[in-house]
């Protein structure tokens, strides 16, 4: 049955260089002087190699946030990190600082990230109910920030503006699917890295450090690194929700393992899961593509309701 | 091996004694008394720079280090991903001990359940999986907070024979059954209202006139066994 799963979504990836609105023949993408190999090679498989990268940043982050902050709905974007980073690269655009949209959105990740912390010291160990809602309140904030910077933003910038927060995986050229893949490797190998002691934290925090984990000390580190993670994403494809969400639960329900087993299954499948999403997208849409962050939202608002009403019966 | 030096917290007052490397300790108390506040404090769970173990200061050890002279098994496990199964539990537990995994499960008769994912056990169950792990952590010092409170009258004894046995190092007993408490031997420490009411060898404890002052009529003493007295 894995393997049958596994061979799916090799051939998802594999075919989906080739479809969208202009089909793309598998004689052409070696002919030079073709439309197709600009067409493959500078558009289709970059958008391919960023979907999949991207959709497992979403879902590692996804995994490791739920572990980390004890709650199967925290996730960078219930907790607002993910807003943080729009906002930052909102701010970018608006002020005009459009070569380091990167940057701001990963200064947008990171700030909320500390603000969720210095919040977390001020609570009593880890109450992660209102740390949630502390995250929601965060991404209120952030909303209407962005409303501001919509005001005071022109015509074209709103319009990007619009364009970013509704996701997109648009990405001209090979070279620039470089940061989002060297980022996703380095998250999963730092997160294989830490196992055990992720499967520590996986059992109380006072075990964890019963055991000789400092337990600070690690927290700190992957919450960061995630965040380095997610603001690297967002500012590359802007905010797609709910992969970090529902991928990790799924395959939870269907591996039945624990997270620190899960590590390398949730980013693989979360990039898949990304690759499927935006093949739908290219091949429904009519002149345009539909923005990718509308099929995840779309596929994921319900599965998260179906997971409140599911929590509350347990 | 043990010292921790007038310390007190909104639940324990002026808190000061210590014990030595071949003593063992007994903690007795009421309920709310403080004595899981105690043992927290002596674990390090609960910040605090009063206790000393092994001549050095327990918030100046490192994380390894202070793995290596100290654990604490609570009453309840506590775990929060419901996958992880007991065998794997066990597995993270394994430190210092030569015991092997396997050893640990037969000695508490734990063979059949391994495989089973640790919120699943039952409370008495789950009880004897942390003392599974106490055995493979073998810290210097282990602290047992109401190791039997959950057990069948068999399981107890097992435990009580664990709990008795070398393979353990130092320990620290933390329970509510004067009869372990009596039958072990060890030292005691009675805990009232955050204060140690009373910290001396054992025979002076259970000397009649001072089991009246701490517990009235409430406890009767049956050839060698204390018993409530319903």
């Amino acid at each position: 049955m894995k393997y049958i799963f596994i061979i799916i979504s090799l051939l998802i990836m594999a075919v989906a260089p080739f479809y969208g609105q202009i089909e793309i023949s598998l004689s052409n993408i070696n002919n030079i002087s073709a439309m197709d190999h600009k067409l493959f090679w500078d558009l289709r498989l970059p958008r391919v190699i960023v979907a999949f990268f991207t959709g497992a940043i979403l879902g590692l982050s996804g995994l490791l946030f739920q572990s980390l902050f004890r709650n199967p709905m925290s996730t960078p974007f219930t907790l607002g990190v993910a807003s943080g980073a729009t906002l930052g690269t909102a701010f970018a655009i608006v002020f005009g600082f459009i070569s380091m949209t990167a940057m701001f959105g990963f200064f947008g990740a990171i700030l909320t990230v500390v603000i969720l912390f210095s919040i977390t010291s001020r609570l009593k160990a880890y109450e992660t109910s209102s740390l949630l809602l502390v995250g929601i309140a965060l991404s209120f904030f952030y909303s209407a920030a962005l409303m501001i910077l919509f005001y005071l933003s022109d015509e074209t910038q709103s319009y990007e503006i619009v364009r970013f927060t509704m996701g997109s995986l648009d990405v001209v050229g090979l070279k620039h699917t470089i940061p989002i893949v060297l980022t996703s490797i380095l998250l999963l190998v730092l997160s294989i890295n830490y196992q055990r002691e992720i499967k520590l934290l996986l059992t109380s925090y006072d075990n964890a450090f019963l055991k000789g984990i400092e337990v600070k000390k690690i927290n700190t580190i992957l919450l960061i690194s995630v965040s380095i993670g997610i603001g690297v994403a967002v500012s590359i494809t802007g905010p797609i929700g709910f992969v970090g969400l529902i991928v990790p639960h799924i395959l939870k329900t269907i591996y039945k393992k624990s997270a620190d087993k899960l590590l390398h299954v949730t980013f693989f499948y979360s990039g898949i899961f990304l690759v499927l999403c935006d093949l739908i997208s290219r091949n429904i849409g009519t002149a345009s593509d539909i923005p990718i962050g509308v099929i995840t939202a779309f596929l994921g608002g319900p599965f998260f309701i179906y997971l409140l009403i599911r929590r509350k019966k347990v | 091996m043990l010292k921790i030096s007038n310390f007190s917290n909104s639940i324990l007052s002026n808190i000061d004694f210590h014990i030595k490397e071949d003593e063992n300790l007994i903690i007795l108390g009421s309920n709310g008394a403080g004595k899981s506040t105690l043992a927290k404090v002596l674990c390090g769970i609960t910040y605090s720079d009063s206790v000393e173990l092994f001549s050095q200061n327990l918030s100046e050890l490192s994380a390894k280090q202070r793995a290596q002279f100290i654990n604490y098994i609570p009453p309840k496990l506590e775990i929060f991903d419901e996958y992880i199964s007991l065998y794997e539990y066990l597995e993270l537990s394994k430190l210092y001990s030569e015991l092997s995994i396997q050893d640990a499960i037969s000695l508490l008769g734990l063979d059949e359940l391994k495989e089973k994912h640790c919120i699943k056990l039952s409370s008495g169950e789950q009880q004897l999986s942390m003392l599974a792990s106490s055995l493979l952590h073998n810290a210097k010092l282990t602290i047992f907070d109401e190791p039997t409170s959950n057990l069948d009258p068999q399981k107890t004894l097992n435990v009580y024979n664990i709990l008795k046995s070398d393979k353990l190092q130092n320990r620290i007993i933390i329970t509510h059954d004067l009869n372990l408490a009596y039958k072990l031997g060890y030292k005691i420490l009675y805990l009232q209202n955050g204060k140690i009411e009373f910290f001396d060898k054992s025979e002076k404890f259970f000397e009649e006139a001072n089991l009246y002052k701490i517990f009235g009529s409430s406890i009767k003493h049956v050839d060698d066994y204390f018993m409530v007295n319903l």
